[in-house]
């Protein structure tokens, strides 16, 4: 007899995700978090997509504490002075069913816990689980923790401890770590009174925006952000580990330099940094995802490097959340079944291939490559702009230059051949699919 | 017999109005007063019995001291705002039949220390308060030795024997981690809820402490330094120190008289 059915490690989205699935089929569920209550170590850019909730919690909205529903998006183009927006709006995502919101970790976390807590879940927190148990067979039946008398044993343990996941490299479902594939966040929250962001960034009551930015990351390959919450803005970069390490320059001088940007300057100014936090990403999606299936085991979240990093996209608690409640499914019938073998667990992998989880990986395989690559990174976006610099610059009494022209010049300036242009636009067109 | 600790519930984060689940916890002294009293307890073999008065979310610092090592736990249902002296009271019914009670010195919300002082009189225990030191007995037939923190650095030697209410600062004891099966189990362990007869009725509010007004020559020094030192040390005599042996009733006196004539009380 094991001390509980499932044994689910870290309260981050995926962890909670899992044990509401697992608790609410009826099965005993332990929710174990390092920290002293869920969130509280968890830091992100800051925009949640939470339409996957439906399933679990059908009026998550309502409960969900949201500091803004996303009704702008926009990515934006940075060259050294210049920057193109593309701004997209649309007020209709702030009204149910809603698409995407900002939200404090702290917070959302937390209350995604609660709900794993409402559903019958026992949530353990202060504990750091250490190890696996195995049985005779060498099938994983448990945990150790940092506790005393801290063994657990339980049917199927599933890895929700996110990037670097630990327990999914000591059950040997890594292949060898490859720096290349990680990315460092980081992220400053920036205070300013809610009136103020009201009026910069074009929004009311709780609308937000969320900006994605390519280029102004210092000549590190990687990409910015900057999200409105109710009374603060997150504004942080992705940076590319090996050429954060090869340029010998440090994230918080790289993120000075994005807020000294003309087109990011004044949406910041008078606003007071009281927050400062830093996390890796797993960027490189199915080039570098484990196993996520073992004997007793199963891996979900950012553990199993299901974080999806392609440029204007950054997606990872959506991720997170449904890949853990396949998980709760899972093993839930597995355990039901009496199989918690890796065969008898199957249905997880097979869930993640049927759904959003892994299509969009797959589709998007080729995009997180492209744009890190150091044409992107480095050439494109003062490509582009010295395009509109032209375009609009009124020159009289000079006419105006063809279009073809501009581009040809400026293609030149920036160094970019016409092959690579082709082939990176096929990709890009294949790739965004 | 059994042995009390009193856990008060606070927001630990140090935004005190606020009742937010993700910071409640008790205080460091609490948490000092929980340890001695297992540790006590585990040479005496008493049972332990952790008390709080407050609302339902205060049985997380019950269950945490579960957790840890203590038998049972009373709730107080009453509301926090209420004065020291209620509050002792309510606490007093709970905890009467104690062999020691124990308290954190101050709860960090802003605390004043007095409950503990309160209970002490309510129940007539002797009274050990602000303690820094504490040497636990090997068993129930030696008494409590400790030191006590007295003004200008010196400590007061005591010895705990019998009834008593004992309070320890944050600092005297690091509290002992729960086993994983001991949270589990505190988990599902039944909390003793009491709604206590409210016997005493508030004290009006007083005006706000303030000392007579009394003249100060003002200090000489060379330096600005020295005479800032003169106004705000205390590491050295002023030379007004004055040692003096009476019964505890002349020494009463004597306390009170020195007071109006400093201006503490008029
Ligand atoms: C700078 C940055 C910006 C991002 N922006 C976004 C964004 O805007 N939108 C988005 O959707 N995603 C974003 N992401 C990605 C997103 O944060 C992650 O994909 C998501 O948090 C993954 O959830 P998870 O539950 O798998 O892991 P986590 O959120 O990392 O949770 C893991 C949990 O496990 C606990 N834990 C770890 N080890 C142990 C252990 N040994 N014992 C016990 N507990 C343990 C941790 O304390 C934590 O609570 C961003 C990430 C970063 C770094």
């Amino acid at each position: 007899m094991t001390d509980t059915d499932i044994i689910v490690v870290g309260a981050g989205p995926a962890g909670s995700c899992a044990a509401i699935a697992a608790a609410k089929a009826g099965k005993r569920v332990v929710l174990i978090e390092r920290g002293p209550f869920p969130g509280s170590k968890n830091m992100y850019g800051g925009v949640i997509y939470p339409r996957i909730l439906d399933e679990l919690i059908p009026d998550w909205f309502e409960h969900a504490p949201i500091q803004r529903w996303i009704v702008r998006r926009s990515t934006m183009l940075l060259s050294d002075t210049g920057a193109l927006n593309i701004d997209y709006r649309s007020n209709a995502w702030g009204q149910a069913p809603y698409n995407g919101a900002t939200a404090y970790r702290p917070d959302f976390d937390n209350w995604l816990a609660q709900q794993a807590v409402a559903a019958g879940a026992e949530l353990i927190c202060s504990t750091t689980v250490t190890g696996l148990l195995r049985d005779a067979q060498g099938r994983i039946n448990g945990i150790t923790t940092d506790r005393p008398d801290g063994d657990l044993t339980a049917s199927v343990v599933i890895a929700c401890d996110g990037v670097n996941s630990f327990i999914a490299k000591d059950a040997g479902l890594y292949k060898a770590v490859d720096a290349s594939n990680y990315t460092l966040g980081v992220k400053e929250t920036l205070s300013l009174p809610k009136n103020v962001i009201d009026e910069r960034f074009g929004v009311r009551d709780n609308q937000g925006v969320d900006i994605e930015i390519l280029g102004g990351t210092s000549g590190v390959n990687g990409g910015g952000f900057i999200y409105t919450n109710l009374d603060t803005i997150a504004l942080g970069v992705v940076l590319k580990l090996p050429k954060l390490s090869a340029q010998k320059k440090r994230p918080e001088e790289i993120i000075a330099e994005l807020k000294r940007h003309p087109a990011i300057a004044p949406l910041i100014e008078g606003a007071e940094v009281i927050e400062y936090s830093a996390h890796l990403i797993p960027e490189a999606g199915l080039d570098m995802m484990p196993k996520m299936v073992a004997d007793g085991l199963l891996v979900a979240g950012d553990a199993a490097a299901l974080c999806l990093a392609a440029g204007i996209w950054l997606e990872g608690v959506n991720f997170a959340m449904a890949s853990g409640m396949y998980a709760g499914q899972s093993a839930v019938q597995a355990i039901t079944a009496g199989n918690t073998t890796a065969s008898g667990l199957q249905s997880y992998t097979k869930k993640l291939n049927e759904t959003f989880v892994l299509k969009d990986h797959k589709k998007l395989r080729k995009i997180p490559h492209l744009v890190l690559s150091d044409r992107v990174q480095h050439k494109y976006p003062g490509f582009v702009t010295g395009i509109m610099e032209r375009m609009f610059r009124v020159e009289n009494p000079h006419p105006k230059p063809g279009v073809r022209r501009i581009l040809r010049e400026e293609r030149k300036k920036a160094g970019i051949s016409l092959m690579d242009l082709v082939r990176d636009a096929l990709t890009g067109l294949k790739g965004f699919g | 017999m059994t042995i009390a600790v009193c856990l008060k519930w606070i927001n630990a984060s140090g935004q005190t109005d606020i009742d937010d689940d993700r910071f409640m916890g008790f205080s460091y002294a609490d948490q000092a007063a929980l340890e001695y009293a297992l540790r006590i307890a585990e040479n005496t073999n008493d049972e332990v019995i952790v008390v709080t008065a407050g609302p339902v979310g205060a049985e997380a610092v019950l269950r945490d001291a579960i957790a840890r090592g203590a038998q049972r736990a009373v709730r107080i249902d009453i509301d926090r705002s209420h004065d020291s002296a209620v509050i002792a009271q309510a606490i007093a019914q709970v905890v009467a039949h104690c062999s020691l009670i124990w308290c954190g010195d101050y709860s960090s919300d802003r605390g004043s220390g007095s409950v503990p002082a309160f209970i002490a009189a309510e129940l007539s225990f002797a009274q050990a308060l602000g303690l820094v030191e504490i040497q636990v007995p090997a068993d129930s037939l030696h008494p409590i030795r400790a030191l006590r923190r007295l003004d200008g650095g010196r400590r007061e030697q005591l010895e705990i024997r019998g009834q008593a209410v004992i309070s320890v600062e944050g600092s005297t004891a690091r509290l002992r981690r729960a086993s994983l099966k001991g949270s589990m189990a505190a988990n599902k362990q039944a909390i003793d809820i009491v709604t206590v007869n409210q016997v005493a009725t508030e004290t009006p509010p007083t005006r706000a402490y303030r000392p007579r007004a009394r003249a100060v020559a003002a200090p000489v020094g060379n330096s600005a330094l020295d005479r800032v030192r003169q106004i705000t040390d205390t590491s050295s005599s002023k030379g007004h120190g004055e040692t003096v042996h009476l019964e505890p009733r002349e020494a009463a006196e004597l306390i009170v008289s020195k007071l109006r004539e400093w201006g503490y009380q008029s």
